[in-house]
């Protein structure tokens, strides 16, 4: 018997590689930088890659944790699954794209506020769809808002905090500001 | 060299990555090799899982204009395969008319995925625990296969050959599911068993369409089951419900017959018993909410979130 | 106060001064907070280094194998390869804490599916992998042992074939499979149980679970010359230094662990992992090397997880429904290698008692080795399972004397002065508080067994269940220096997993010196930096570490009485620092901002502060405690009580919880906001281990669901409505009164929510977790006959 790198159960960090290289502007929280990756490419490892923001994060392997949450033309995206090729023409916002010069926004400083941050690892995927869902649903209840965030997996807060964060910044803050 | 606003028809051959903005041009790179990518989520998990490589030549569906579109023809609903399950939950249309199809499509993963993942992609991933298929089934659906060659329509059961197997030859691109029109009086439903409350996969699940007649009996019904087969699959033998009132009786009845035509594995998500038995309960309750949706009720999408519905008396 | 998260983020006992009376009760500002809500805090994976290069693993890929070869050759010549080593290419060290039974390369065998043949280093990953692809090993198999009961039994194969030629500690007990044992016995339980009135003995299995931080680990190795660096994602920096330098021959001032960021742990990241690894790939390949989990590597590969358990336990009862006699037998699955848990058979007999007063006892627990991955601590080892089964088969001890089983709880719970099961007597503790504190906060009219209580449907009933841990008291030490300009840095050797512990340290800093907490800045998470701390583990960073700042917090607070008195003309002992002044006390007009004591000591003798955490005195304990680990007496015993309302759709057994009120005396509660976090992510923690996590083993001994959708979190959809009380009457023997807290609210969750499926099913449910399938199989079962009269299978028999 000969033995397998845990053949299928530990995914490759490539999609299969082998795809050429394409070049193309990707455009990064209003900046657009030039890439030249496989067409293969992740658009998480492209933003943290070649782009150089490591707040987008790695949690799992297949869609499951939400840790790489990005906004593509404001959607909420799992950036581990989406093809950064795809993203070329639309606008990609990370959570780099979400304080002011200065200060933080409203929404980042509310959950800070809250409790709702703890070890951090899930934070900006979190903070991404949180963005997303605000601006899609300004006033969300209780219940649309832990829909909202349930492709976010966290395993510090139980949740609690960062859902009460979100409807206060729903509350108390016009959502374009967010 | 993939300007998506000049996708050259001259360098799809060689292009490992064409951006789409029109069906033609996606069928040309099709038939030059290239796998459609349309949110990608399936496509992308499975290579990084190992499942199959990512094909080195790609064609970007997502912006081709009506591929995205749903869009009444007549009698019929035109769900472009590029429609979006985000869409799909929302789509006046879709909720008022094919409500099963919304229920499923507001069940499938997260947001994001939501978001991302389109129906085309659903169908043609082949898989017998899709959310989406069993509401096509059951709702009369078409799928509609596009190739340089031409166009076809297969039925569900003409298109799934197997898990993760269609009859789609690599040329064809799903360009549509067309839904035949809605009479009076009828109702809708897609039920899953979910161990939590999102970010799941089904289990099992069920779908059902059910049509009224005048005095509340049951006209006609369809019912569909996820994840009991290698494929979705039709439950047979329901003429006999026919006439009867949507009551506790049938819906034990509908329950019983459900199970006994799952023919499912044991696997690690439950063992077969297990899932014999709530495909019945998925199925009396899809039953159920499409009763109560032909008789005017309302029931939100998705019905999985709708305590009580279908439940049995309590033992 | 209830405290319940509402959308005021605002403590409510939050106040701008710091007098006394008000110290510890300010708004809470974490530290790191911006770094984590903007993106630009580092965590260990997004480090990179001039020509850095990616490490992968070879792992056995089989639960049991005699190694015939391993052939690294076409993977050297892979393009892009720079290092490839195993077992031959590191000093033969056989390492680990208690027992020394593992090596860093797998050597002659393999004894779980993670276990690492080699190791490979190269410019890119895909080199790497290809490298991995390229070693050609030839494995034997061999007969896993995967059941631990089976382990146990005369004849099974051995996992460790050498076992008893290891280096040991003297106290561990081992034999065979048997990695560890220990036994708790106190009076004559046998002649007890014959005279109970009424003996009920049950049987609870509970399958093994994981730690699930969401940031898989990564470890990032640079030497420069014959220094190492190391950043690393562990909970235990200190430790993982230790590792290092056991494992590789190297004196501990040559070798720094950084942890940058640290994107959770739940015990998952404590101990020594993979940093030699990297290291000695790093030393080869004369290049720094980085290593990036998968989440299926940090499912399979780590030495911890929750140990799977099985627990039989026999209680016998007097006419007035007190525990005259427990009798148990515990076998907990260890796994390959025995890691960090000589003592865990020991606590888990602790747990099997669980917080009542019990005259006379017999359990014995042991620990088996199996071909599955090592279990090791993950957030209260042994309690939740433990608790689990031991408040279930409370709530059975209770129905057969038809008592209402939180009268049962209150008649035999631990109260103040009460000599508990191994008879280590308690001063003031908060147990019987916690029940009705719980009980009230959750269900209106008090009573958990009123059908018609409070807004109970059909489908719906309350569970109660209580549980306990201990605090620990371990070294620790800080340093604090205040510069010129009146600011302060704290540096401390202990470890911030995101709990807030360590976060909180500015807090315990500026009240012993008069200062705000936003003066200080933490340097954390270097051992070259800061004095030894153990980590974060065992509750312990802000019970020890706490200790050792405010100690080293004091040394310059008196530095700066003296450098005021001498200013104000006044005794250093009439000298009052607050608000940023140091004034004379009774005369407030005469003071000087602390800024400038500071500026003037920059010019001479400097504020420097060093402390350490004084250790505290054990209790004593009047049971026999053979394979004694020091789990038996309990410092500063934290309580809880969990209260939930569970939903059950009968129909198919998927049970959800609808809300949950929970009690904790964890002592003086610090930094409110840290710890509602605890006990928030606590509850929700149990709440998936009770109903959705548990690993699925094939026979063959290999994880079948090493991923996120198959190993199921609970998701924020799931969550329910929480409420929370800290009962603070009860001072520990941490700073300022406080105790542990961040694993006591990860003990009696999942007990709760059996309480309540037990009402709605009719039995128990008795295997862990308590999935919709095993939930609808008890059903059934029930549906059968009443499981109460006996007879079932591994159930309840009434003697």
């Amino acid at each position: 018997m000969n033995s397998e790198p845990m053949d299928d159960q530990t995914p490759s960090e490539s999609t299969g590689g082998g795809q050429p290289d394409v070049s193309y502007p990707l455009a990064v929280n209003g900046v657009r930088y030039p890439v030249s990756a496989p067409s293969g490419a992740l658009l998480l490892d492209v933003i943290r890659d070649h782009v150089g923001l490591t707040g987008t994060k790695q949690g799992c392997d297949d869609c499951e944790c939400g840790a790489c949450m990005v906004l593509v033309d404001g959607r909420p995206v799992n950036s581990c699954s989406y093809l950064a090729a795809q993203a070329q023409g639309r606008a990609v916002t990370t959570v780099e794209g979400l304080a002011g010069a200065v200060d933080l926004s409203p929404l980042q400083q509310l959950l800070l506020d809250a409790g709702g941050v703890q070890c951090g690892f899930c934070t900006p995927g979190m903070l991404m769809s949180a963005r997303a869902l605000l601006d899609s649903n300004p006033e969300p209840s209780d219940e649309e808002v832990r829909i909202g965030l349930s492709g976010n997996l966290c395993r510090c807060t139980g949740y609690d905090t960062i859902v009460a964060a979100v409807l206060q910044a729903a509350e108390h803050i016009d959502a374009t500001e967010v | 060299m993939n300007n998506p606003a000049a996708a050259d028809t001259a360098s799809y051959n060689a292009a490992p990555f064409t951006i789409a903005d029109n069906v033609d041009t996606a069928l040309a790179a099709m038939a030059a090799g290239a796998r459609p990518i349309a949110g990608g989520t399936d496509l992308v998990v499975g290579a990084r899982q190992g499942k199959s490589p990512l094909p080195t030549m790609l064609v970007a569906i997502d912006r081709v204009p009506g591929l995205a579109e749903v869009r009444v023809d007549e009698e019929r609903v035109v769900l472009g395969s590029a429609v979006t399950h985000a869409r799909l939950m929302t789509d006046e249309i879709v909720v008022g008319d094919y409500t099963a199809l919304a229920d499923a499509a507001a069940l499938v993963g997260s947001p994001a995925t939501r978001n991302v993942g389109t129906l085309g992609g659903n169908v043609m991933n082949g898989s017998p625990a899709m959310d989406t298929g069993a509401p096509l089934v059951v709702l009369g659906a078409m799928i509609e296969l596009t190739s340089q060659n031409g166009v076809r329509l297969l039925s569900p059961a003409e298109l799934w050959t197997g898990p993760g197997t269609t009859a789609a030859t690599s040329d064809e691109l799903c360009t549509a599911c067309i839904l035949p029109g809605r009479p009076e009086r009828s109702g809708s439903a897609y039920v899953r068993l979910e161990y939590r409350r999102a970010m799941e996969i089904a289990v099992v699940g069920a779908s059902a369409s059910v049509r009224l007649d005048d005095s509340g009996h049951l006209e006609h019904l369809s019912v569909a089951l996820t994840a009991v087969a290698p494929t979705i699959v039709e439950v047979h033998s329901l003429e006999e419900l026919v006439g009867r009132p949507v009551d506790e009786r049938l819906l034990t009845d509908v329950a019983r017959i459900a199970s006994s035509q799952a023919q499912p594995i044991s696997d690690l998500r439950a063992g077969a018993d297990y899932r014999s038995h709530t495909v019945g309960v998925m199925a009396r309750r899809a039953v159920d909410a499409g009763a109560r949706r032909a008789a005017g009720q309302h029931i939100a999408v998705p019905v999985n979130r709708a305590e009580g519905v279908g439940r049995t008396e309590q033992r | 106060m209830t405290d319940t998260v509402d959308t005021n983020p605002v403590d409510q006992s939050s106040g701008e001064a710091s007098s006394s009376s008000q110290r510890h009760h300010r708004r809470f500002v974490r530290a790191d907070g911006p770094d984590k809500v903007t993106g630009s805090g580092r965590y260990t994976a997004d480090l990179q280094l001039a020509g850095m290069l990616h490490a992968k693993f070879l792992y056995a890929g089989v639960s049991s194998a005699r190694i015939r070869s391993l052939d690294l050759e076409a993977a050297r010549q892979v393009p892009g390869v720079l290092a490839v080593l195993s077992d031959a290419d590191v000093p033969d060290v056989r390492y680990s804490p208690a027992v020394a039974d593992r090596r860093l390369f797998a050597r002659d065998v393999v004894r779980f599916e993670g276990e690492i043949l080699a190791a490979v280093a190269a410019t890119t990953v895909e080199a790497a992998e290809a490298a991995v692809a390229a070693i050609n090993a030839d494995l034997e198999p061999l007969e896993p042992v995967v059941d631990a009961e089976a382990a146990l039994q005369e004849g099974s194969p051995l996992v460790h074939e050498d076992w008893a030629s290891y280096e040991a500690d003297e106290g561990v007990i081992r034999s065979g499979n048997t990695a560890s044992f220990s036994s708790l016995s106190r009076g004559d339980a046998a002649g007890a149980m014959a005279s109970a009135e009424t003996v009920i003995s049950s049987r609870y299995v509970a399958d093994g679970c994981h730690a699930v931080p969401i940031e898989p680990r990564a470890v990032v190795a640079q030497w420069e010359g014959e220094k190492l660096t190391v950043w690393t994602s562990t909970q235990v920096p200190f430790d993982a230094r230790a590792g290092i330098c056991e494992t590789l021959g190297l004196p501990t001032n040559r070798v720094r662990v950084v942890v940058p960021h640290l994107g959770g742990g739940f015990g998952g990241k404590c101990g020594f992992h993979f940093e030699a690894h990297i290291a000695a790939l790093a030393r080869a390949a004369k290049r720094p090397v980085k290593l990036v989990f998968s989440r299926a590597e940090e499912f399979l590969a780590p030495d911890r997880r929750r140990e799977a358990m099985v627990v039989e336990l026999t209680t016998g009862l007097d006419s007035d429904g007190k525990i005259l006699a427990r009798t148990g037998r515990l076998v907990l699955d260890g796994g390959a290698y025995l890691a960090d848990k000589a003592f865990f058979p020991q606590l888990a007999a602790m747990q099997a008692t669980g917080p009542y007063e019990i005259p006379n006892l017999d359990i014995e627990a042991h620990l088996a080795y199996t071909n599955h991955q090592p279990a090791g601590s993950v957030r209260a080892p042994t309690a939740p399972q433990g608790c689990w089964a031991v408040e279930s088969h409370t709530d059975e001890l209770a129905k057969a004397i038809d008592m209402d089983p939180v009268a049962f709880r209150r008649l035999n719970g631990l109260r103040s002065g009460s000599t508990g099961p191994v008879g280590q007597v308690y001063g003031d503790i908060g147990l019987q508080d916690c029940i009705d504190t719980a009980i009230s906060a959750l269900i209106p009219d008090g009573d958990p067994d009123d059908e018609r209580a409070g807004d109970l449907a059909e489908d719906e009933a309350y569970g109660v269940a209580v549980g306990w841990w201990p605090s620990f008291s371990m070294p620790s030490g800080a340093y604090l220096k205040i510069d010129s300009d009146g600011k302060g840095q704290i540096i401390t050797g202990a470890q911030e997993c995101g709990t807030g512990a360590v976060m909180t340290m500015r807090q315990l800093a500026a009240d012993e010196v008069g200062m705000d907490p936003e003066d200080f800045e933490l340097v954390y998470q270097d051992t070259s930096a800061a004095p030894y701390d153990m980590g974060a583990t065992g509750s312990q960073t802000l019970f020890n570490n706490g200790r050792a700042v405010m100690a080293a917090a004091a040394q310059v607070a008196d530095q700066l009485r003296q450098l005021a008195a001498d200013r104000l003309e006044a005794s250093p002992t009439d000298i009052v620092l607050n608000d940023g002044q140091a004034s004379v006390a009774g005369t407030p007009a005469a003071s000087v901002p602390i800024a400038e004591l500071a500026a003037e000591a920059a010019g001479g003798s400097l504020l420097l502060g060093h402390g350490s955490a004084a250790e505290v005195t054990y209790p004593t304990v009047t049971a026999t405690c053979v394979g004694d680990q020091g789990m038996a007496a309990w410092l500063s015993p934290q309580f809880s009580c969990h209260a939930v309302k569970v939903r059950l759709d009968s129909d198919t057994g998927v049970a959800r919880v609808v809300s949950v009120a929970a009690a904790h005396d964890s002592g003086r509660i610090l930094n409110r906001t840290g710890a509602l976090g605890q006990v928030h992510g606590g509850i929700m923690m149990g709440i998936g281990q009770a109903l959705t996590e548990g690993t699925i083993y094939d026979e063959q001994g290999n994880q079948r669901n090493p991923m996120l959708l198959e190993y199921k979190l609970q998701t924020a959809a799931d969550g329910p409505r929480i409420s929370v009380d800290f009962i603070e009457s009860y001072p520990g023997e941490g700073p300022a009164g406080a105790k542990g807290l961040a694993e006591a609210p990860n003990v009696a969750t999942a007990a709760a929510v059996n309480s309540a499926l037990a009402k709605l099913v009719g039995t128990p449910i008795r295997q862990m977790p308590m999935t919709a399938e095993r939930i609808w199989e008890a059903m059934q079962t029930a549906r059968d006959g009443d499981p109460y009269q006996g007879g079932s299978e591994n159930g309840t028999e009434q003697q």
